[in-house]
């Protein structure tokens, strides 16, 4: 565990020089993709412009849950960048071989090979949102609460790992070109808006097929007081766990699976 | 009236068969990612879902926002993602990509126009999602939500060269973006801001009425709106007679601005160059 960390940070390091090489075009990636996170809200803000609430909801909440799925989806985008391309590069180009030779856990490597550090503006604007937003709404935050706030972020960042890695070891049996990644990629817009707005399909696929509710929505009720989804927000870290653990699972068979491309 | 006038139509006729043939290129290219086309349908189709179940919250009461009735948002927000799976197109990441790899050497040393090349390859590609991925599209949006039909045959006429326009005015709009990668070196955090900008400054999200007053002024000034509000109102018929002339007028000028924009970036942008590897 202890050897895992430290190869993390060299990782880590190692990786950041390598995007410093290009030291302007990494702070403008940074402050391009900050600008496009408070764009991406324009929606909702425009929207409010012209209703009062959506769904009982007010333009305050909807900016608190907005802010909040940034927060681990953030952290997410930071150590995903490798699942997108693994088919293409892993797989096909047979680097995967390299990975096996290594005496370290496979999903380690693949996950901190590489990582796409600009997305951290993504926790550091839906902290400032966030801010303002439960500011704006009011209401008193128990200690209780502010311990809470880690723990699912960190929950919906395991949450999201968990479907795009199942997703992405699908590409161990299948060379996979289709592409069945962007469609459930699209998905993750579904959880920027209380759940009850959509049709009981759709609630249902986004708790327990694709839990992306879980990752935003449910926790976000907690902090602003609906009762009434108490049991889904404490079902948040047994969601995690669970699909972790089967993400998990389904690597370890695909890995096990795994004959090189030969080149 | 003796002299001899002869027209010299040869340079006008030689690049539109330049034109034509990288318009195939860009055709066959995509003939190649075909399977890629299921998936988007079915991404289309989130995205409207997405919107559909929101607006239906919005309008619960059944009331009416800046003229619009749910059924009227609806289509237009089904209109709307259906033309971009036509107008959309990536020149700007194609050649970041290509400033990335040091390819931008070979476009350099070719004998055409280099923005002709790029926009008749999207052109080329946008034809083939035309046939694959827009006309599909429409037909499933048609058969799960109540759409309304155009608001005539004007109306029709006018939307369809309307989107013809809006595909020239994004393609003219990355290219300049896309030149901004020769001194930047590498710009995908500016293309994803872009992206973001023109999704909601073109009307797809929202009609550009929703919005306040004082931007709305800006954004009559900007070319974003002539993307997606303006040739859906067309297909609504909320624009008629005079305004649907100077409607696609102002697109027109537009498209020759952007090119001419385009084409100036593009020279002072190659005036000093660097190549990656190679």
């Amino acid at each position: 565990m202890k050897r895992h960390l430290r190869l993390f940070g060299l990782y880590f390091a190692q990786y950041f020089k390598v995007r410093l090489a290009y030291k302007a075009d990494f702070f403008i990636a940074f402050f391009s993709s900050m600008a496009a996170s408070v764009i991406g809200f324009g929606f909702v803000f425009v929207l409010f412009t012209k209703i009062p609430r959506l769904q009982g909801w007010t333009f305050n909440e909807i900016l608190f849950l907005y802010a909040f799925s940034l927060l681990p989806l953030g952290f997410f985008n930071v150590i995903s960048w490798n699942l997108y391309e693994f088919g293409d590069l892993y797989i096909i180009q047979g680097r995967f071989d390299r990975i096996l030779l290594r005496p370290i856990n496979t999903l380690f490597q693949v996950l901190f090979e590489k990582f796409r550090i600009e997305s951290l503006q993504e926790v550091v604007t839906g902290l400032a949102v966030l801010t303002i937003a439960a500011r704006r709404v009011g209401g008193h935050w128990t200690a209780a609460d502010y311990a809470w706030l880690p723990v699912v972020v960190l929950c919906g960042s395991v949450i999201y790992l968990s479907v795009f890695l199942i997703l992405t070891a699908v590409s161990f049996w299948f060379e996979d070109r289709v592409g069945i990644v962007p469609p459930v990629f699209n998905m993750l817009t579904f959880g920027r808006y209380p759940l009850t707005i959509y049709n009981v399909f759709i609630q249902f696929m986004l708790s327990w097929i694709i839990p992306f509710g879980f990752a935003s929505f449910y926790p976000t009720t907690h902090f602003l007081h609906r009762a009434q989804f108490n049991a889904y927000f404490h079902l948040v870290p047994v969601v995690a766990a669970g699909f972790f653990s089967l993400a998990c699972i389904i690597w370890g068979r695909g890995v096990r699976n795994y004959s090189s491309t030969g080149s | 009236m003796n002299g001899r006038v002869k027209l010299d139509f040869q340079p006008a006729v030689r690049a539109l068969r330049v034109f034509g043939q990288f318009m195939r290129v860009g055709f066959v290219n995509t003939l190649a990612y075909r399977l890629r086309y299921y998936t988007g349908i079915v991404t289309y189709f989130i995205y409207v879902a997405v919107y559909y179940f929101i607006w239906k919250a919005i309008f619960e009461h059944g009331q009416k926002i800046e003229g619009f009735d749910f059924s009227q948002i609806l289509t237009y927000i089904a209109v709307g993602w259906i033309i971009r799976s036509f107008y959309f197109n990536n020149i700007d990441q194609d050649m970041a990509q290509q400033v990335i790899e040091g390819k931008l050497a070979m476009d350099l040393i070719k004998p055409v126009n280099v923005q002709s090349m790029y926009v008749a390859q999207a052109f080329g590609e946008a034809v083939f999602r035309l046939a694959l991925l827009t006309a599909p599209t429409a037909l499933v949006l048609l058969l799960v939500y109540p759409l309304r039909w155009p608001a005539g045959w004007a109306s029709f006429l006018a939307f369809f060269w309307s989107v013809v326009l809006s595909f020239f005015i994004v393609a003219g709009i990355n290219f300049a973006v896309g030149t901004l990668a020769i001194r930047l070196q590498s710009i995908l955090g500016l293309l994803r801001a872009k992206y973001f900008l023109l999704e909601l400054f073109s009307g797809l999200l929202l009609p550009i009425s929703f919005f306040p007053h004082a931007a709305q002024k800006v954004l009559a000034v900007l070319p974003f709106q002539y993307i997606s509000y303006v040739p859906v109102l067309l297909y609504l018929g909320k624009l008629r007679g005079l305004a649907m002339a100077r409607a696609l007028g102002v697109q027109l000028f537009w498209v020759v601005a952007l090119m001419a924009l385009g084409h100036a970036m593009w020279r002072w942008s190659t005036r000093k160059i660097t190549i990656q590897g190679g």
